[in-house]
C-alpha cells in the first residue's frame, strides 16, 4: 500500500503525497496505539512509517519524546505480524540516536536473530548492532559470530556488513570475528563472499603484508563473486599505486588478467582501474583500451556509458591511446542517450583531428540545451583542452563558449565558462579585445559574485593595455550602481587601475571615484578614498606600489607584526620590509592538462608551513635576534641515500644575515640510540659556521631534529652560492630491541652526509607583479646593471626559460615563461625580494641562433641583489 | 477487544490474552520459569541473561499468557515502569538462596508497589519462592516474613516455592494466576453475564 502512494507520489510530482501535511505531535500522540492491546498491526505500521517520514525529513525529536515513543515501540514486539516486525527494526535503526536506553530491546532482538524466522533474522542483526555500543558488544559477541557463518546468506551477510560498521568503534573486539570472517569468505553465495571479504579487507588494511596475502590468497583460488573480483581489483590497484606501480608486479598481472573475466562488471573494473593508475604507459593502456571499444557496442546502455566516461578520461592524457576508438566513438554520437553521445563527442575532440572540430561542434550544439550542467562542464573542459591544442581554432570555439554563457546555467557550470575564456584570452592576444567585451556583457546580468569580482579583476588587469579602454569604463561602473558591496568593492578597484595606467582617462576616473567615496559600505567607501588619494599625487611609482602591484607580503605574518609594533611602540615608523613574504604568489599559475575545474589553492597552506617554522626557530635561544624568518626553502633535502641506517633531511632558512639549518633526522637502526647529535659543516665559501644547536637523543624509528647557525659571508657578500660538506656527529648507545634497554656507556661516531647546496634561489622570494612594466618603472635605474652570457648547452628557447626561472627562483610574470611557437626571440620578465626587503627584477633577453644567447638586465632598489644576480649567472 | 475476538473467546476458540509483567532480580530464575512454561517444542535450550526485555508467550489450561520477561540487572530495573501500565497481572520471582540480596529484592518490590501505576490497582501477584532446591534455599514462609508479603492489603497475592530447572511448583503458580486474572477481570465474564 504504501508503495502504491509512492508511485503515485512520483508521477504527479508531489501533489499527492499523503504524509506531506504530518505534525509531529500529533504522530506522537497517535503512537500511544502502542500501549493498546490487542494490537492493530496494520494501523501501528502505518503510524511508524509516519515517525520515519517525520525522521528522515529532519524533523527534530526531542529525547524524551523520542524515548517515550521508542518504548511505546517496544510493546509491537508482542505482534507476530511480519510487516510490523520489519518496520520496527527500521524504527530501531532510526531512533537508536535520538532515544535513551534503546538497548531495552536487546534481548528481543538477540531472540529474534537466533529464531527460526529467517526473514526477521538478518534485519534484527542489523538493528543489534545499531543499538549496540562497544560496552554493550561483549555481550552479543557470540551471537554475531555464529551469524557471520550461518548458512541462511542474508543472516551472514547482514553480520559481515554489520560488523564493519562495528569496526569503527570497536576494532579490538571485531578483529577477533576474523577466522569466522575467513570461512564466510568461501560462501557459494556471490554476496556473502564480497561482505566477507570487505571485512577481511577492512580488519587489515593497515598492514600491507597482511593485506597482500590476502590478495594473493584469494586470486589463486579464484572467486565466485564478481562483486569481491571488483573490491579486490580496487584494492589492489591502492596497493599497486602505494608502491609506486611497478607494472611486473604479480598485482598488476592480476589486474589485467581480470580483462578476461567473464563478467562485464569485473571486466569494466579491472579496465578502469588500469587506466586509472598512475604512470600508466601505452603498452599497459592498450588492453584496457581493447575491452572499452568492446563496450562501445554493446547494446546495454549503462556499458556503453561506462566504456565512453572512461575513455573520455584516457584521453585526457593518453589521446593517441584511444584514436583506435575513434570509430566506434564516432557512431556513438548520435546515441540516443544525450550523455553517452556528449562524451563520445568530446572524447572524439581530444582524439581527432583538427578539422573534424567544425563538424563536431556543430553536432553538439544540436543536442547542447538537452544535457545537465555536469555534462556541460565536460564540454567545456573539452573546448579547453583543444584551444590550448589548437590555438588556431580558438574563434570557433570562443563563439561555443560565448553561447553557452547566455544561456541558464549553474555556477560550476558558468565558472568552468569564464576560466576557459580567461585562459584563452591569456594565450591569444588577438582574441583579448572580443573576450573582454563578452565578458562585460555576462556580468552585465550575473548572479554569481564570485565570477562578477574574477571578470572585474581581469578587466583592470587588462583592459587598460588595449586599444580602446574607455568602452569598458561603462560596464565597470555600472557595477557599482547596481551591484551588492562585495562587486561594488571590486569595480572599484578596477576603476583605480585604469586610472593608474591612463592618464586621459584620469580626470574622468577620478569623477567616478569621488562618487564612490559615498557609497554606503565600509570597504568599497575605504578602497575607494585609498585610491583617490594615490591617483591624485600623479606618481608613477606610487601607482605602481599601491594599485597596480598589491601587497606580497603574508597576511598572517603582517598581522602578526602589526601586533607586535603596537605592543613594542617605537619612534620609527613600521617597515613593512620586516614582514615575511607571502611563499606562494597570489595568482595561481594553471599547468596544462589539469581540468580547469579542479582549482587547488595551496597558499594557506604554504603559509602556515613557514609559520610553523618561524615558531618553531623563535623557540631556540640560539637564533633570538636574527629578525624575521625570511625564507624556508619548499622542500626539505635529503642528504642520506634511502634506506641507510640514518635517514636525514634538511631545510634551508634564510634571514636578513644569517642561515638556520635544519636537520630532520630519524635513526632506523633498532639496537641503537644516539644522543647528542650535530651536523658539522664545511663551506666552500667564506660563510662563518657560528654555532650547532644539537639534538638530544635519537631513538630508534622517532624523529628528532638538530640545526646549524651560519653567518652569511661579510667580505664579499656577492658570493652566496655555496656548497657545504656536512658530517653527523653524534654518540652511540647500543640497546635492546625488545626492551629498549640502553647501556650507559656509549661510544663517539661520525657518519658522512650529502653535501648540501645553497643557491641563489635560496635568497629570493617570488613575487608575482600583475603589471611588470610599472613595477620596473617605480624600481627606477638607479641601480640598474646588465650582461649578456651565451648559454652553450641549452638548445631551445623553452629550455633556456625553464633553466633560469629555476635557478633564479624568481617569478615569472605576466605568463612570459610561456614561449609562442616559432619564435627564435624571447623576454622573460622575472619578479622577486630578495633578503632584506628589496624588490629585485630581472629582464632577461634571450636570442637563439644555434646556441642561446642571453641579455640579463637586473634592477633593484639596492644595489647588493643587483650584483649578486649577475655574479650567480656569470 | 473487538467483536469477533469476543465472540471466539465466547464460543471458547480463543483463549483470552493477559499481559504478565516478570520481574525479580538478575539471576533469580525468571527466564528459566518463563522458558519452562512453553510448550516443550518451544523451550529454549540455553539461557542467558536477558539485556532489556523479552516478549514470550505460554497458554494455561484457559488464558493465554503474554509475558514481558524483564532484566534484573541493576542498570535496567529503571526501564520496568515503562512496562507496568498495561501489566495485568505480576509474577515476582525470588532467589531464594540469595539470603544476601533479599532486602535488595524487598526495597524494589516495595517501589515497584508505591509506583503510581501500580499502587492503586488490584493487579494480582505471584511469588516464586524459586531455586528451593538449593541447599542453602529458605523456605517460602521465610521469603514471605523477609519481604512482608503479609503488608500488602490491597492486592491478592500468593507465594510458592519453585525449582525452576525441574519445573516443580510452577504449575501451581500458573494456576493461581489463572483464577484471580479471571476473577479480578471483566471481560469474557462480563459477556457471559
Ligand atoms: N538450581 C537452580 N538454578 C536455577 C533455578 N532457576 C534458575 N536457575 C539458574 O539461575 C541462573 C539464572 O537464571 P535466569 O533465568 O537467567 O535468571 P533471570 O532472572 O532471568 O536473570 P536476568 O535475566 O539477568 O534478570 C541460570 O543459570 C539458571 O539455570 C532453580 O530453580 N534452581
Ligand atoms: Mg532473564
Amino acid at each position: 500500500m504504501l508503495k502504491k502512494f509512492d508511485k503515485k507520489d512520483e508521477e504527479s510530482g508531489g501533489g499527492s503525497n499523503p504524509f506531506q501535511h504530518l505534525e509531529k505531535s500529533a504522530v506522537l500522540q497517535e503512537a500511544r496505539v502502542f500501549n493498546e492491546t490487542p494490537i492493530n498491526p496494520r494501523k501501528c505500521a502505518h503510524i511508524l512509517t509516519k515517525i520515519l517520514y517525520l525522521i528522515n525529513q529532519g524533523e527534530h525529536l526531542g529525547t524524551t519524546e523520542a524515548t517515550e515513543a521508542f518504548f511505546a515501540m517496544t510493546k509491537l514486539f508482542q505482534s507476530n505480524d511480519p510487516t510490523l516486525r520489519r518496520m520496527c527494526y527500521l524504527t530501531i535503526k532510526e531512533m537508536s540516536c535520538i532515544a535513551e536506553d534503546v538497548i531495552i530491546v536487546t534481548s528481543s532482538l538477540t531472540k529474534d536473530m537466533t529464531g527460526k524466522e529467517d526473514n526477521y533474522r538478518g534485519p534484527a542483526v542489523r538493528a543489534l548492532c545499531q543499538i549496540t555500543d562497544s560496552t554493550m558488544l561483549q555481550a552479543i559477541e557470540r551471537y554475531m559470530k555464529q551469524a557471520i557463518v550461518d548458512k541462511v546468506p542474508s543472516v551472514s551477510s547482514s553480520a559481515l556488513v554489520s560488523s564493519l560498521h562495528l569496526l569503527k568503534c570497536s576494532f579490538d573486539v571485531v578483529k577477533r570475528w576474523v577466522n569466522e570472517a575467513q570461512e564466510a569468505a568461501s560462501s557459494d553465495n556471490i554476496m556473502v563472499q564480497y561482505h566477507a571479504l570487505g571485512l577481511l579487507y577492512h580488519v587489515r588494511k593497515n598492514d600491507r603484508l597482511a593485506v597482500s596475502k590476502m590478495i594473493s590468497k584469494f586470486t589463486r583460488h579464484g572467486l565466485k563473486s564478481p562483486f569481491a573480483y571488483c573490491m579486490i581489483i580496487r584494492v589492489a590497484s591502492k596497493q599497486l599505486e602505494e608502491e609506486d606501480g611497478s607494472r611486473d608486479s604479480p598485482l598488476f598481472d592480476f589486474i589485467e588478467s581480470c580483462l578476461r573475466n567473464k563478467h562485464e562488471m569485473v571486466v569494466y573494473e579491472a579496465a578502469s582501474a588500469i587506466v586509472n593508475l598512475p604512470g600508466c604507459g601505452a603498452k599497459e593502456l592498450a588492453p584496457a583500451v581493447s575491452v572499452l571499444q568492446l563496450f562501445c557496442s554493446s547494446p546495454k546502455a549503462a556499458l556503453r556509458y561506462a566504456a565512453v566516461r572512461t575513455l573520455n578520461k584516457v584521453a585526457m592524457k593518453h589521446p593517441s591511446a584511444v584514436t583506435a576508438c575513434n570509430l566506434d566513438l564516432e557512431n556513438l554520437v548520435t546515441d540516443s542517450n544525450r550523455s553517452i553521445a556528449t562524451l563520445a563527442i568530446t572524447t572524439l575532440l581530444k582524439t581527432g583531428s583538427e578539422s573534424s572540430i567544425d563538424r563536431l561542434m556543430k553536432q553538439i550544439s544540436s543536442f547542447m540545451s538537452e544535457i545537465s550542467d555536469e555534462f556541460k562542464v565536460v564540454v567545456v573542459q573539452a573546448i579547453s583542452a583543444l584551444c590550448q591544442k589548437y590555438p588556431r581554432k580558438h574563434t570557433i570555439l570562443m563563439n561555443f563558449l560565448f553561447t553557452m554563457l547566455r544561456e541558464e546555467g549553474g555556477f560550476e557550470y558558468k565558472r568552468a565558462i569564464v576560466d576557459c575564456i580567461i585562459s584563452i584570452i591569456e594565450e591569444n592576444s588577438e582574441s583579448k579585445e572580443t573576450g573582454l567585451s563578452h565578458l562585460c556583457e555576462f556580468i552585465e546580468d550575473c548572479e554569481f559574485t564570485v565570477l562578477a569580482t574574477r571578470i572585474l579583476h581581469l578587466l583592470g588587469q587588462e583592459g587598460p593595455k588595449t586599444n580602446n579602454p574607455s568602452k569598458y569604463i561603462r560596464f565597470i561602473y555600472n557595477r557599482v550602481v547596481l551591484e551588492h558591496e562585495e562587486v561594488r568593492a571590486g569595480a572599484v578597484s578596477a576603476l583605480a587601475k585604469f586610472g593608474a595606467q591612463n592618464e586621459e582617462m584620469l580626470p574622468s576616473i577620478l569623477v567616478l571615484l569621488k562618487r564612490c567615496v559615498m557609497d554606503d559600505d565600509n570597504e568599497v567607501r575605504d578602497r575607494a578614498t585609498f585610491y583617490l588619494n594615490v591617483l591624485e599625487q600623479k606618481q608613477k611609482a606610487l601607482n605602481a606600489g599601491y594599485i597596480l602591484n598589491g601587497l606580497t607580503v603574508s597576511i598572517p605574518g603582517l598581522e602578526r607584526a602589526l601586533q607586535q609594533y603596537t605592543l613594542e611602540p617605537s619612534e620609527k615608523p613600521f617597515d613593512l620590509k620586516s614582514v615575511p613574504l607571502a611563499t606562494t604568489p597570489v595568482v595561481e599559475q594553471r599547468t596544462e592538462s589539469t581540468p580547469i575545474t579542479a582549482v587547488k589553492q595551496p597558499e594557506k597552506v604554504a603559509a602556515t608551513r613557514q609559520e610553523i617554522f618561524q615558531e618553531q626557530l623563535a623557540a631556540v635561544p640560539e637564533f633570538h635576534g636574527l629578525g624575521p624568518l625570511f625564507k624556508s626553502s619548499p622542500e626539505p633535502v635529503a642528504l642520506t641515500e634511502s634506506e641507510t641506517e640514518y635517514v636525514i633531511r634538511c631545510t634551508k632558512h634564510t634571514f636578513t644575515d644569517h642561515m638556520v639549518f635544519q636537520f630532520d633526522c630519524t635513526n632506523t637502526l633498532n639496537d641503537q640510540t644516539l644522543e647528542n647529535i650535530t651536523v658539522q659543516m664545511e663551506p666552500t665559501e667564506s660563510y662563518e659556521v657560528l654555532c650547532y644547536v644539537p639534538a638530544r637523543s635519537l631513538p630508534y624509528n622517532q624523529p628528532g631534529t638538530c640545526y646549524t647557525l651560519v653567518a652569511l659571508p661579510k667580505e664579499d657578500p656577492t658570493a652566496v652560492a655555496c656548497t657545504f660538506s656536512c658530517m653527523m656527529k653524534f654518540t652511540v648507545k647500543d640497546c635492546d630491541p625488545t626492551t629498549g634497554e640502553t647501556d650507559d656507556e656509549g661510544y663517539e661516531d661520525e657518519y658522512v652526509l650529502e653535501d648540501l647546496e645553497v643557491t641563489v634561489a635560496d635568497h629570493i622570494q617570488k613575487v608575482m607583479k600583475l603589471n611588470f612594466e610599472a613595477a620596473w618603472d617605480e624600481v627606477g635605474d638607479e641601480f640598474e646593471k646588465e650582461e649578456t652570457f651565451t648559454l652553450s648547452t641549452i638548445k631551445t628557447l623553452e629550455e633556456a626559460v625553464g633553466n633560469i626561472v629555476k635557478f633564479l627562483g624568481m617569478h615569472p610574470c605576466e605568463r612570459s615563461d610561456k614561449v609562442p611557437d616559432n619564435k627564435n626571440t624571447h623576454t622573460l620578465l622575472l619578479a622577486g625580494v630578495f633578503r632584506g626587503g628589496h624588490d629585485i627584477l630581472v629582464r632577461s633577453r634571450l636570442l637563439l641562433l644555434d646556441t642561446v644567447t642571453m641579455q640579463v638586465t637586473a634592477r633593484s632598489s639596492e644595489e647588493l641583489p643587483v650584483d649578486v644576480i649577475l655574479a650567480s649567472v656569470g | 477487544m473487538g467483536l469477533l475476538d469476543k465472540l471466539s473467546c465466547l464460543l471458547g476458540l480463543k483463549k483470552k490474552e493477559v499481559h504478565v509483567l516478570c520481574l525479580g532480580l538478575d539471576n533469580s530464575g525468571k527466564t528459566t520459569i518463563i522458558n519452562k512454561l512453553k510448550p516443550s517444542n518451544a523451550q529454549a535450550q540455553d539461557i542467558v541473561p536477558t539485556i532489556g526485555f523479552s516478549i514470550e508467550k505460554f497458554k494455561s489450561s484457559s488464558l493465554s499468557f503474554t509475558v514481558f520477561d524483564m532484566s534484573g540487572q541493576g542498570r535496567y530495573r529503571n526501564l520496568w515502569e515503562h512496562y507496568y501500565k498495561e501489566g495485568q497481572a505480576i509474577i515476582f520471582v525470588i532467589d531464594s538462596s540469595d539470603r544476601l540480596r533479599m532486602v535488595v529484592a524487598k526495597e524494589e518490590l516495595d517501589t515497584l508497589l508505591n509506583h503510581p501505576d501500580i499502587k492503586h490497582r488490584r493487579i494480582p501477584i505471584l511469588f516464586f519462592a524459586n531455586k528451593m532446591d538449593l541447599r542453602d534455599a529458605v523456605t517460602s514462609v521465610k521469603v514471605s516474613q523477609l519481604l512482608c508479603l503479609e503488608n500488602i492489603k490491597d492486592k491478592p497475592w500468593h507465594i510458592c516455592a519453585s525449582d525452576a530447572i525441574k519445573g516443580e511448583g510452577l504449575q501451581e503458580g500458573v494456576d493461581w494466576l489463572q483464577e484471580k486474572t479471571i476473577q479480578s477481570n471483566s471481560g469474557c465474564e462480563d459477556m457471559k453475564r
